[in-house]
C-alpha cells in the first residue's frame, strides 16, 4: 500500500516534469527545473523571455489543466463505481457526456459558417451536462425506494435522447462545423490557458475533496442500500451529495476540455487492483494516478504527430482499451 | 418497560396489505421468534421493525422511543439487523466487515475511536473469529460467514437485534451453533431478540415466545410449547403436525397421509 502510494506520487512528479519539459521547442530539463526553482525564490533562471513564455503561458496551464481533468475524472469514476456498486460505472453514466455534447453542438453548429469554435461553447456544454444529470435524477433518483438501477436506466434513456438530438443537429450542419464538433467531442487540452484553469479550479477542488471524503461512506455502502441504512448510513443523502459532487466536477472539466473517455473507468480499476477494494484508498490514489495518467497521455497526444496533435480522447482510449481488457480478465469479483 | 413494542402495525404494498394490525411486545433480555408459512409477512414485519420499511399504520417503539422519528444513525444505535441474504463485499477483510457495525458511533468522516476498535476486537474474540480477522470475507464458509454477520450486528452494541432467517443455508451443526451464540447473548448480556425462523423445532427450542403469522395477520402469540402444540399452527400450514417430546425438547414433525 505505502509502496504503491509512493510509486503513484513519483509518477505524478515525473508526469508534471514531462508536461513542462517535453514539447516542440527543446529546452533542457535542468534549465526548466532551474526556472521553476527560481519562481520559488531560489537561484536564477537561465531561460530567455520567449522560453519562459512557452513554459509558463503554454505548457504550465496545459499541464495544470491536465492534472485537474485527470484527477476529477478518475475520482468521479471511482465514486460512481462505489455509489452504484457497479464496476462499469464511469463519470458519464448519468448523461454528463451526452448533455455536454449536445450543448457544445448547439454552440458550434448555430454559428454556421464561422471558422472558430465560439467562446461560449464551454458555458453551453456545462449547462447541457448539468441539465442532463438533473433530468436523469428527476426521472430515476426520487421516490422512496428508488434503486440505483432505476437511476442508471434513467441515465441511459436521457443519454440516448440527448445524443439523438445532437446527431440530428450534426446531420443538419455544414461539414466545417461538423469537423469542429468532432474535434471538441474527442477532447483536447490544446486551448488550455490560466483563465480556463481558474474557471474549473474551484469546482474541481471542492468536488474532489467531497468525493475523497466520501470514501468511508462508500465502504459502508458496499454492503448494499438496506444494510448500510441499518448500519446508520443516511444512504439517500450520501448518494445525492456524492452524485452532485462528481457530476458537477465532471461537467466543469468536460466543458473545458471536451469528452475524454476511459480515464474515469480504468484509473480507479487499476488502483483497485493495486491496493484492494477500500474506497478510502482507491479514491485519494485515483486523484493522483488520474492526474499523472492524463498528463502523460497529453504529452503523447501533442508530441507523436507534432506539430499536429492527436485528440486526447483517442490517446486515452488507445492506452485505456487494452489495459481495460486486461483488467477485465484479471478483475477480482466485485460484490454484485 | 418492553425493549421492543409493536402496536397495531400495518404495512401495504399498493393496495395489498402485507401485514395488518400486528401487535407484539418483547421484554428486555428475551427472545421472540416469528413463525408462519411463506408469504405470511414475517420478513415485512422484521424489516418494518428495523425501520427499513415504512408502516402505513401503527408504531414500532424501542424502550418507548418511536422508530419513525429516528434517523438512520439513531436507529442503528438501538437496533441491529441480520438480513436473510447479507451482501458479502468481496475484497473486504473480516475485521473491516465487523468494524462496519461501529459506523453509527464514529460517523462517516472520522476514524474509529479506540473504544470502537476495542469493541470490534472483543466481538471477534467472543465469536471465535480472531483467526479469520485478516481473511477476505469471500473466502469464508457459509457457517463462518454467518458468524461474521452476527459479529457485525453485535459490534453495534444495541439492546435489540432483529434477525431474518439467520440460519438459512447452514448445515445442522452450524444452525445450532449460531442459535446457541445468540442464546448466550440473550441470557448473559440481556440482548432482546426478534427473529424469524422456518424450522419449527428449532424455533420452539430457542425462543422464549413464538408469534404465529398467517396471511399478514397475527394468529397466535404465546409461550413456545403452547404455540407448537396449537391447532392453529397445523391449520396455517395446512398440514397434520405431531409434536414429540425428546428429552424435554419439543420436536415438530409433519405427517404425510
Amino acid at each position: 500500500m505505502a509502496l504503491v502510494a509512493v510509486a503513484i506520487l513519483a509518477a505524478l512528479v515525473v508526469a508534471m516534469v514531462c508536461g513542462l519539459v517535453i514539447g516542440p521547442t527543446s529546452i533542457g530539463t535542468l534549465r526548466v527545473l532551474g526556472d521553476v526553482v527560481s519562481h520559488l525564490g531560489m537561484g536564477h533562471s537561465t531561460l530567455t523571455p520567449t522560453q519562459s513564455e512557452i513554459i509558463w503561458q503554454l505548457r504550465a496551464p496545459r499541464m495544470v489543466l491536465g492534472l485537474l481533468a485527470g484527477a476529477m475524472l478518475a475520482v468521479a469514476g471511482g465514486t460512481y463505481q462505489g455509489v452504484f456498486r457497479n464496476p462499469l460505472a464511469d463519470p458519464y453514466l448519468l448523461g454528463v457526456a451526452a448533455g455536454a455534447g449536445l450543448g457544445a453542438t448547439i454552440a458550434i453548429v448555430d454559428v454556421g459558417g464561422a471558422v472558430v469554435t465560439p467562446s461560449w461553447t464551454p458555458i453551453l456544454a456545462f449547462a447541457g451536462a448539468l441539465l442532463a444529470v438533473a433530468v436523469t435524477w428527476a426521472i430515476g433518483g426520487r421516490g422512496l425506494r428508488s434503486s440505483t438501477a432505476t437511476l442508471i436506466l434513467a441515465g441511459v434513456a436521457v443519454a440516448a435522447l440527448f445524443t439523438s438530438a445532437q446527431t440530428f443537429l450534426q446531420q443538419q450542419s455544414s461539414t466545417t462545423s461538423l469537423a469542429r464538433v468532432y474535434i471538441w467531442l474527442l477532447g483536447s487540452l490544446a486551448s488550455a490557458s490560466w483563465s480556463s484553469v481558474t474557471l474549473v479550479l474551484p469546482y474541481v477542488v471542492v468536488c474532489v475533496v467531497i468525493c475523497v471524503a466520501a470514501g468511508r461512506a462508500l465502504d459502508v455502502m458496499s454492503v448494499g442500500e438496506d444494510e448500510s441504512r441499518s448500519l446508520g448510513l443516511p444512504v439517500r443523502r450520501v448518494r445525492l451529495i456524492v452524485i452532485v459532487a462528481s457530476s458537477l466536477g465532471t461537467a466543469a472539466i468536460v466543458s473545458a476540455v471536451g469528452l475524454i473517455g476511459f480515464v474515469g473507468i480504468i484509473v480507479p480499476h487499476i488502483v483497485r487492483l493495486l491496493v484492494g477494494t477500500s474506497y478510502r484508498r482507491i479514491l485519494p490514489l485515483s486523484v493522483a494516478f488520474g492526474a499523472a495518467f492524463l498528463v502523460f497521455a497529453d504529452t503523447i497526444a501533442r508530441t507523436v504527430l507534432a506539430p499536429s496533435e492527436l485528440p486526447l480522447g483517442v490517446v486515452t482510449a488507445i492506452v485505456g482499451a487494452p489495459v481495460f481488457v486486461i483488467i477485465l480478465s484479471l478483475r477480482r469479483p466485485m460484490a454484485a | 418497560m418492553s425493549s421492543l413494542e409493536v402496536l397495531e402495525l400495518s404495512v401495504h404494498a399498493g393496495a395489498k396489505a402485507l401485514i395488518a394490525d400486528v401487535s407484539l411486545s418483547v421484554d428486555a433480555g428475551t427472545w421472540c421468534t416469528v413463525i408462519g408459512p411463506n408469504g405470511a409477512g414475517k420478513t415485512t414485519l422484521v424489516e418494518t421493525v428495523a425501520g427499513l420499511r415504512r408502516a402505513s399504520h401503527g408504531t414500532v417503539t424501542f424502550s418507548g422511543e418511536s422508530v419513525s422519528t429516528m434517523n438512520e444513525r439513531q436507529r442503528a444505535l438501538r437496533v441491529a439487523v441480520v438480513p436473510q441474504h447479507p451482501i458479502i463485499p468481496f475484497g473486504m477483510s473480516v475485521h473491516d466487515y465487523v468494524a462496519l457495525g461501529r459506523t453509527a458511533y464514529h460517523g462517516l468522516l472520522r476514524a474509529p475511536s479506540s473504544k470502537d476498535r476495542r469493541c470490534v476486537e472483543e466481538v471477534l474474540e467472543r465469536l471465535s473469529l480472531v483467526e479469520f480477522a485478516s481473511r477476505d470475507v469471500a473466502t469464508l464458509s457459509g457457517g463462518e460467514r454467518q458468524r461474521m454477520v452476527l459479529a457485525r450486528a453485535l459490534a453495534q452494541a444495541t439492546t435489540v437485534m432483529v434477525l431474518d432467517e439467520p440460519i438459512t443455508g447452514l448445515d445442522l451443526r452450524h444452525q445450532i451453533a449460531i442459535l446457541e451464540l445468540l442464546q448466550k447473548e440473550v441470557r448473559e448480556c440481556g440482548l432482546t431478540v426478534l427473529a424469524t425462523l422456518h424450522d419449527l423445532t428449532l424455533a420452539g427450542q430457542f425462543a422464549d415466545r413464538l408469534v404465529l403469522l398467517d396471511q399478514g395477520r397475527m394468529v397466535l402469540d404465546g409461550p413456545s410449547g403452547d404455540v407448537v402444540r396449537s391447532r392453529e399452527l397445523a391449520e396455517c400450514y395446512g398440514m397434520d403436525l405431531r409434536v414429540i417430546d425428546v428429552d424435554g425438547a419439543d420436536v415438530v414433525i409433519p405427517v404425510r397421509h
